[in-house]
């Protein structure tokens, strides 16, 4: 490459940012740069062209009053100057579009956006290729730096005699849900379709009327349908299509950022993927599934492709096969088995099929999820195991602070399921919300800011344990409203918060969070995606500051889940404490749920 | 429907201020836009009335899942 005497000149009366950082560029990159101040006309520019024997002409032009005029101008003077044919001319600038340039017979044109790479493979006579440096390459895994030490010794002993009785009560029980678990890895796992039709007529047998009326009659749910052949192909090549043109942008600033997580469930799956590669492009670290409402009360699953037009895409092993195909091989999936009555086939099937990460909760999903404590408890330990055997992580979610359980008894069943999690061999993540609770409505603790509660509880989690910190689901849970706008940056001021905190991950919403009279949109997810890239970019290194009170709260948190520990292990049963209200009671809004009650089995 | 809202993902939303007395008056001069333009499934998913007008989002499904989606099927995507 041949060094090049470039000159650059802002053809505008006050603005040369974009020369003097393109200057510099050149520089670095071994060529002689003269660079010229604002407000000078078009003759003057010409004649230090001619004086200085330029190879190379910058002109900038931001300001786009009277622009085709004047650049047109420039052109014909240098054309009428001889220069044309021995001396190469770009010209850049807010006002300047690449059509523009070359209707006015510019040899480039650089519009907004333009890179100092860009205008310096222009000078250097060669094709520019976009640097690659936003695509990710590798999953996270956000478990990896954590030893899960216990600082407060007292709730790791109460959480040991806790997760000791659990395991003595599970030990000879089981559940049709757990039969069903292992009828699927079976039909999985054959190859011969005689032994999976055998393994379906047992596992028919197993399930509500529902899906038995599927495995023996064919017959879908209302508002359900299987997707053709014709979709599901034309599904393969879209991915592969769009596959083909990724080029995702990155939402980290810094290195302290958290991974950022989507949810989907829009009902069809198909409808999913197009949701997931358009987050993919705009920057998602990962995906979780959200599964139907119904699903969760229901005693079996189906099998297929199929869409249906309510809210939770369908889990079969063919749904989520297709999903996990789609995905960037970076993408962290997460499949949810944290209340119903499927949760270890859940996990069967996630395992399989690949996924990172599930979600299990006995406390959450038995007081806030409809799912029976006992059934939930006994499904729950096999879902832990078949986890531990996956290598999948699961996060402890904390969603009935949202029915009005406050935080400290939320994370007291938090902290006893992570706790039965380790003892499984199994890697938690605690999983506190950020939201506007009933609690704080009711007690006041968000009237002044958003900050203070939601730090406090990170806080009062470090001092008692080492472990992952996950924030969901979604973070600014009931403080966005149907504005876009407002959706949009309490979300991403919300994870600029967990960002300060030092937390691992956070979960997002669409900027439809509060929008509930119909499906949400592409669009909405890319607002929210967008305005946490922009907040990660404006708060880099720096911190939000909590006021006193988060450390305060913090504290009489901490104290708050060793009160409900020491009540839970003098109860002497955790799914009696559960039925009791002492991880969350009728009157603060929490429910012991009824699906699969008094459907636990001893095992023969 | 014309070819290019099929190339559209799911929704197309409309953000504009009318001019208008309240908010009532604003939810009945956006369905009639929604519907001036063509629009058939149509739903407000914003609106704010304060002083001269009100700020609206109005978003027409073009489709919903469950749906058979055009652009699945479209060999130049």
């Amino acid at each position: 490459m041949s060094r090049k005497k470039v000159l650059l000149a802002p053809l505008d009366p006050v603005h040369d940012i974009g020369l003097k950082m393109i200057k510099r560029g050149l520089e670095q990159n071994g060529h002689d740069t003269i660079l010229m101040p604002p407000d000078h006309t078009q003759e003057e520019i010409i004649k230090a062209i001619i004086d200085n024997k330029a190879d190379v002409v910058l002109i900038s032009r931001t300001l786009g009053y009277g622009v085709a005029e004047i650049l047109g101008k420039f052109i014909d003077l240098a054309e009428a100057a001889g220069l044309r044919d021995r001396v190469k001319i770009g010209i850049g600038g807010m006002a300047i579009r690449p059509e523009l340039a070359a209707e006015l017979g510019f040899d480039a044109g650089f519009g907004p956006g333009t890179t100092v790479e860009e205008a310096v493979a222009f000078v250097e006579d060669r094709e520019y290729i976009p640097a690659e440096t936003g695509v990710k390459q590798e999953k996270k895994d956000i478990t990896a730096d954590y030893k899960y030490d216990f600082n407060n010794k007292r709730i790791e002993k109460l959480l040991d005699t806790i997760v000791d009785g659990i395991l003595d009560y599970v030990s000879d029980k089981t559940t049709t849900a757990i039969m069903r678990a292992e009828l699927r890895r079976q039909i999985i796992e054959s190859t011969s379709e005689s032994e999976k039709d055998k393994f379906r007529r047992e596992y028919a047998k197993l399930c509500d009327d529902v899906v038995k009326s599927f495995y023996e009659a064919g017959k879908y749910r209302e508002k359900t349908r299987p997707l053709s052949s014709d979709e599901v192909s034309a599904l393969s090549k879209y991915v592969g299509d769009v596959n083909s043109r990724m080029r995702p942008m990155k939402l980290q600033h810094t290195d302290k950022n958290p991974v950022v997580f989507i949810q989907y469930g829009t009902g069809c799956p198909f409808m999913d993927i197009a949701h997931i590669k358009s987050c993919e492009a705009w920057g998602a670290d990962g995906v979780i599934h959200f599964d139907p409402s119904w699903g969760a009360r229901t005693e079996g699953f189906l099998e297929g492709y199929i869409t249906h037009e309510e809210d939770g895409s369908i889990i079969t092993y063919e749904n989520l096969k297709s999903i996990k195909e789609s995905l960037a091989p970076y993408t962290l999936w997460q499949v949810r088995a944290h209340r119903g009555l499927n949760t270890p086939e859940t996990v069967v099937i996630a395992g399989k099929i690949g996924a990172d990460l599930t979600k299990i909760n006995i406390a959450y999903g038995s007081l806030s999820g409809g799912t029976d404590p006992e059934r939930l408890t006994v499904d729950a330990v096999a879902a832990i195991k078949y986890a531990a055997e996956f290598s999948m992580p699961f996060d402890v979610v904390t969603n009935e602070e949202l029915s009005g359980v406050p935080a400290y008894k939320a994370f007291a069943g938090m902290l006893i399921v992570s706790k039965l999690g380790l003892r499984l061999g199994g890697k938690p993540i605690l999983q506190p919300l950020f939201c506007y609770s009933p609690e704080v409505m009711i007690n006041g603790q968000m009237e002044d800011n958003y900050v203070d509660f939601n730090a406090a509880k990170i806080y009062c989690l470090r001092n008692i344990v080492n472990a992952p910190i996950w924030c969901g689901a979604p973070i600014g849970f009931l403080t966005q409203t149907e504005d876009r706008v407002q959706s949009s940056l309490m979300t991403a001021l919300h994870a600029s918060l967990a960002s300060s905190l030092g937390v691992d991950g956070i979960s997002i919403a669409s900027s439809d969070e509060a929008f509930s009279k119909g499906p949400i949109t592409a669009a909405s997810r890319i607002d929210t995606l967008r305005a946490t890239q922009a907040s990660f970019r404006f708060f880099g290194h720096a911190n939000m500051e909590p006021t006193e009170n988060a450390k305060k709260w913090a504290e009489e948190m901490e104290e708050g889940i060793e009160k409900v520990l020491e009540s839970v292990v003098k109860n002497g049963s955790f799914i009696d404490a559960l039925y009791q209200g002492l991880l969350g009671s009728r009157e603060d809004g929490a429910y012991p749920g009824r699906a699969g009650r008094n459907s636990v089995l001893t095992k023969a | 429907m014309s070819d290019i809202l099929e190339k559209v993902m799911d929704a197309v939303d409309l953000e504009t201020y009318l001019v208008c007395k309240d908010e009532e008056e604003a939810e009945k001069f956006t369905l009639e836009l929604m519907e001036k333009l063509g629009f058939k499934d149509t739903t407000i998913v914003f609106i704010q009335h304060q002083g001269p007008g009100a700020r609206i989002r109005a978003r027409g499904y073009i489709y919903k899942p469950g749906d058979r989606y055009s652009w699945l099927f479209d060999q130049s995507n």
